[in-house]
């Protein structure tokens, strides 16, 4: 079958959408209120939301799997309503719709052709399998199976189960275990496939968790227990709805799946913590199919924490008791800015060290960019007028409540407030032809940002932008402009607090190219961080891979951070990919020898596993 | 070309705006000049004055030109030894013009550094090389806020408007000492405040009288803006209308503390003195190059009303903005023209005694409306200085 040529708006064929298809499962979450994909919530397999369909599309286009019935089913369980287009452009401004109506074409030409249907092929262990979970959740389907295949990075090769299986309870799963471990079959977890280290994906069985969501709030006790299969984003909804908040990961992360491979850790982490700091207890089903709880005096102890050692899994999370928070009616958010990295390092340092501020985050103004506009290109039109107009080279974030943010006033930092962000937000086209803004420049040149100081410069601000949703969306794609003028009408949309608890912003960060972050913990030290950065540089230059500071969030006291350093690829590109592996290795290799060398400095791949562990043992062990 | 009886001078500051004034009609006179100057992370010193000689249209003039990088803090100006005693061998007089123009007093460490730490390697490299005469170009705000009449004397107050004042009042006194130990020849030039050319409009640089009407240009564009395409809600919540002639009425109360007037010279007027007084004057003189008939904000503020199609605009005298409801853009406007504030209402009269001795009673035009928009239409052309030098 011939790869559909039409072009989509973006130029790209369905094919070329489908291969950039990022598999941040993005669409499994209902980040923009406007739906998730029917057969998905139906179905749960991946593979009936719109994700799986572009996997399965790009699988048939280069003749990877055979049309099967599942194939079938998954083609024509599209009702082609948009949804997808919607959440996919807002975060990779990619239309995968047309590669659903590729699909579909694809499928339905087949069948006219008098193409054959390859039938299921029922084996004993299928059977068996099906015993414990039922006939609909276990399958070895290659229309199902090949949409395994990936996780969100491509630092691992492909690999194609054998067997899918969704369990819906820890019975299940405990029984499950037994059989493979009866049979000698391997097992491998999968939450959304966020991992990026590739230990999501395998050949034997993958469990898929998503159909275990179960919510449990204990007000109380200041908790709740979720199931497996619960999103960040689902859960944070829920926790916001009863007045709470819970530190989330990305919000298409699997809480659970996301505390065992790197525990649990945000801007809110000054505050809130990381990894053991939110976690109350946890259920799991060990490599023997027993289930233990981590507050059973015989568990084994997953406070501790090994580093340069990759630990082996303690077994199967089934259930999280994560804490909750309570949040105030006056919590707002700004944006700090600053010339320097050394002085937005000094002031994270200096308001985490005084306790100052919910949570706190340095971005680059690249990043910034990205975060906020609505395309490519805007982002890099953005970028310049930071730096060269508005003199914006970092920007610090913070959440806090009316005495934090007073205080950052009176600390004598000007910051773009709420409302200013607002119109810096919705005006950011007129951005770019605000010739005032050179005189904004002068003025400051004496005292950077003194302009922030003027009592009505936010009025003044919003005059000259002229902010508006539909100013804002005036460079998206024609057809989506509606939903788009509506979506940024919604107050949550620009509201700071809002957007750093459920960061849908951040995804952005790959619209360009997919990346790899190398994550680490250590002290806020200019001089520390400016060695690591300059190496993390020099490792990408000598590579050829685009790469830029991420971000930083001081925690426990100010007294270390979470420092964040990006290499960016093209997925599509072998010789990209080989590129990336390499600086990958040498990026760990970095981390590891500022480990030795400092005792201070720790790499994020070693927490793998450990995601439960004390931020002691982490930190200062 | 160069006319080897006029001596060879060197000059510090050729890249700022006076300075390069200065360079290019000494060039046109016949000097040879020896540009003591900096290049940038993008220039080479080199580039930056031939670009500079470009915009003059003066370019072929380039071969009367040395250009030396210089660190004026380093001992021997940061320049090779041999290289050091060539050009104190061939250097006639010197004119030190390079200063921090900056008024901030978040900037107080780099202006000091600049205007009066710098000044040993200078001085030590005119007795060295045994000039003729030491021409500093200062300002003729030294004056500091206690005179009313100010003479063409040392400074002797310790009370100044900003740092940029105190630095330049303190520079005159360490030059002077060093040269009357030294026996050194010594002109002290003070300029008022200098803009474009009468002539043509043109300029470099487009602060002081530049900024409250660029000031005012932005806030106009931006109700102009909101007026025209957004409904004019903001505007006319701030009573900013266009009236029925067209013009934007814009409600903008300028505070000044008392009656007065600026003092504003242009940039022809101060190289064609400063050129008679390096030619003529006598050693130790200071000479005001400042206006008889300074402008008043009054006349300023019809002349921008008429350019700029604007109404509304209104100065009061004796009241200070600082307690007072001010509406958006008056707010805008008072933090653009904080630092000039002071010299928007100055009534000091600058004795003229040496000048007008030395340069034959050469008087600054008065600043008409015609001059005005020469040169505002020139700073618009090249958004205020934003694109002076494309093409
Ligand atoms: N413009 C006026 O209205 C006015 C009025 C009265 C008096 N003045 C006096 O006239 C002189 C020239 O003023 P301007 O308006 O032409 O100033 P400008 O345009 O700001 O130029 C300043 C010049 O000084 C140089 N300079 C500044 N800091 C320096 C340092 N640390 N080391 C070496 N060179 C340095 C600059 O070199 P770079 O280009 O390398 O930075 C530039 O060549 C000054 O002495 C000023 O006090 C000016
Ligand atoms: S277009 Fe198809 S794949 Fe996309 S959300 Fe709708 S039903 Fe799902």
């Amino acid at each position: 079958m011939k790869n559909n040529v039409n072009k989509t708006d973006n130029g790209q064929t369905p094919y070329e959408t489908a291969r950039n298809c990022r598999h941040y499962a993005m669409c499994k979450i209902d980040f923009l209120g406007s739906g998730v994909c029917d057969s998905g919530l139906e179905k749960h397999f991946v593979s009936y939301y719109p994700q799986g369909r572009m996997i399965l599309y790009e699988a048939l286009v280069e003749n990877k799997i055979p049309i099967t019935e599942k194939c079938v089913e998954i083609a024509d369980s599209c009702d082609l309503c948009g949804k997808c287009d919607y959440q996919c452009y807002f975060l990779n401004e990619m239309r995968p719709t047309k590669v659903m109506e590729a699909l579909k074409n694809h499928v339905e030409t087949f069948i006219k052709e008098g193409g054959k249907i390859k039938p299921p092929k029922e084996d004993r262990m299928l059977t068996e399998i099906k015993i414990i979970v039922g006939e609909n959740w276990a399958t070895n389907d290659e229309a199902i199976t090949i949409t395994y295949s990936h996780d969100l990075s491509s630092i691992s090769d492909p690999k194609i189960p054998d067997y899918v299986v969704m369990p819906d309870t820890k019975e299940e799963i405990s029984s499950l275990v037994k059989l493979f471990n009866k049979n000698n079959i391997t097992y491998t977890i999968r939450g959304n496939g966020q991992n990026l280290l590739g230990f999501a994906i395998n050949e034997g069985v993958i469990i898929d968790l998503n159909r275990m969501k179960t919510i449990e709030f204990d007000e109380k006790n200041w908790l709740v227990k979720v199931g497996p299969g619960v999103a960040a984003f689902d859960l944070q909804k829920q926790a916001q709805k009863r007045g709470f908040r819970i530190n989330a990961a990305e919000p298409a992360a699997l809480v659970c799946a996301n505390i065992m491979c790197s525990g649990i850790m945000s801007t809110f982490s000054t505050t809130y913590g990381i990894n053991a700091d939110n976690i109350i207890d946890a259920e799991f089903v060990n490599k023997e199919g027993s289930i233990f709880s981590l507050n059973d005096i015989s568990s084994p102890n997953l406070y501790s924490y090994k580093n340069l050692e990759h630990k082996n899994s303690p077994g199967i999370c089934i259930s999280a008791s994560i804490k909750l928070h309570p949040v105030t009616d006056d919590e707002s958010g700004i944006l700090v800015p600053f010339q320097t990295l050394e002085n937005a390092l000094d002031f994270i340092k200096d308001c985490a060290i005084r306790h100052i501020g919910l949570a706190l985050g340095i971005v680059g103004t690249e990043y910034i960019s990205v975060f906020l506009s609505p395309t490519k290109k805007m982002a890099s039109e953005i970028k310049s007028i930071f730096v060269d107009k508005l003199n914006i080279h970092w920007l610090v974030v913070v959440i806090g409540d009316k005495y934090a943010i007073r205080t950052i006033g009176e600390m004598g930092f000007p910051f773009f407030d709420q409302n200013l962000f607002n119109s810096l937000y919705l005006g950011l086209p007129s951005l770019k032809k605000a010739q005032w803004l050179d005189l904004v420049k002068e003025l400051s040149d004496d005292e950077p940002y003194s302009y922030l100081k003027i009592k009505s410069f936010a009025e003044l601000f919003e005059t000259a932008l002229s902010p508006s949703p539909a100013l804002y969306s005036q460079e998206i794609d024609k057809e989506l402009r509606p939903f788009f003028e509506k979506l940024f009408s919604r107050q949550e949309m620009t509201d700071l607090v809002w957007l750093n608890m459920y960061r849908i912003m951040s995804t952005r960060l790959g619209r360009k190219k997919p990346f790899l972050p190398a994550l680490m913990y250590l002290p806020i030290d200019n001089i520390l961080i400016n060695e690591l950065s300059d190496k993390f540089r020099l490792i990408a230059e000598k590579h050829q891979i685009d790469h830029d500071f991420g971000f930083i969030t001081p925690i426990d006291n100010g007294k270390r951070c979470i420092f964040e350093y990006d290499f960016f690829y093209d997925y599509n590109d072998p010789d990209d990919i080989q590129r990336i592996r390499k600086v990958a290795t040498e990026a760990n290799m970095l981390i590891d020898d500022y480990s030795v060398k400092t005792g201070k400095v720790k790499g994020h791949p070693y927490v793998l596993y450990q995601g439960f562990c004390r931020k002691e043992n982490l930190l200062y062990s | 070309m160069a006319d080897k009886s006029k001596p060879t001078i060197a000059l510090t500051g050729a890249t700022g705006f006076l300075g390069s004034h200065l360079m290019s009609s000494m060039l046109l006179k016949g000097y040879t000049v020896i540009v003591l100057g900096r290049s940038t992370k993008e220039e080479p010193l080199y580039e930056r004055i031939s670009r500079l000689l470009r915009w003059f249209g003066i370019e072929n003039r380039l071969n009367q030109v040395t250009c030396v990088d210089t660190d004026l803090s380093q001992d021997n100006l940061g320049i090779e030894n041999e290289e050091y005693s060539r050009l104190c061998s061939v250097v006639g007089s010197f004119i030190h013009c390079a200063s921090d123009t900056s008024f901030s007093e978040s900037k107080r460490d780099k202006v000091m550094a600049a205007n009066i730490n710098n000044l040993k390697g200078i001085l030590e490299f005119s007795r060295y090389a045994r000039v003729n005469f030491f021409h500093y170009i200062s300002t003729a705000y030294v004056a500091g806020l206690s005179e009313n009449v100010c003479k063409e004397n040392l400074p002797v107050t310790n009370s100044f408007t900003n740092v940029y004042e105190e630095s330049k009042a303190g520079a005159e006194n360490i030059i002077a000492q060093y040269c009357d130990k030294n026996s050194i020849n010594l002109s002290i030039i003070r300029p008022s405040i200098v803009y474009g050319d009468s002539q043509n409009g043109r300029s470099l640089k487009f602060n002081a009288l530049y900024f409250p009407i660029r000031s005012v240009q932005s806030i106009r564009d931006i109700y102009l803006n909101d007026l025209k395409n957004n409904g004019g809600k903001k505007a006319l919540k701030n009573g900013i209308y266009i009236d029925k002639e067209g013009y934007l009425f814009l409600p903008l109360k300028i505070y000044l503390p008392k009656e007065g007037d600026l003092n504003i010279i242009p940039v022809d007027y101060f190289v064609n003195a400063t050129i008679k007084i390096i030619e003529n004057c006598f050693p130790g003189g200071i000479f005001h190059l400042t206006n008889n008939s300074p402008t008043r904000m009054t006349t300023l503020v019809k002349y921008y009303e008429q350019l700029m199609k604007v109404r509304g605009v209104e100065i009061i005298y004796g009241k200070s903005a600082d307690n007072l409801s001010r509406n958006p853009s008056e707010e805008l406007f008072d933090r653009f023209i904080e630092p000039y504030r002071p010299y928007l209402s100055d009534n000091r009269i600058f004795d003229r005694t040496n000048t007008d001795l030395v340069t034959g009673n050469l008087n600054p035009p008065e600043f008409t409306y015609e001059i005005f928009k020469k040169c505002m239409e020139y700073a618009i052309r090249v958004n205020w200085g934003a694109s002076i030098f494309d093409n």
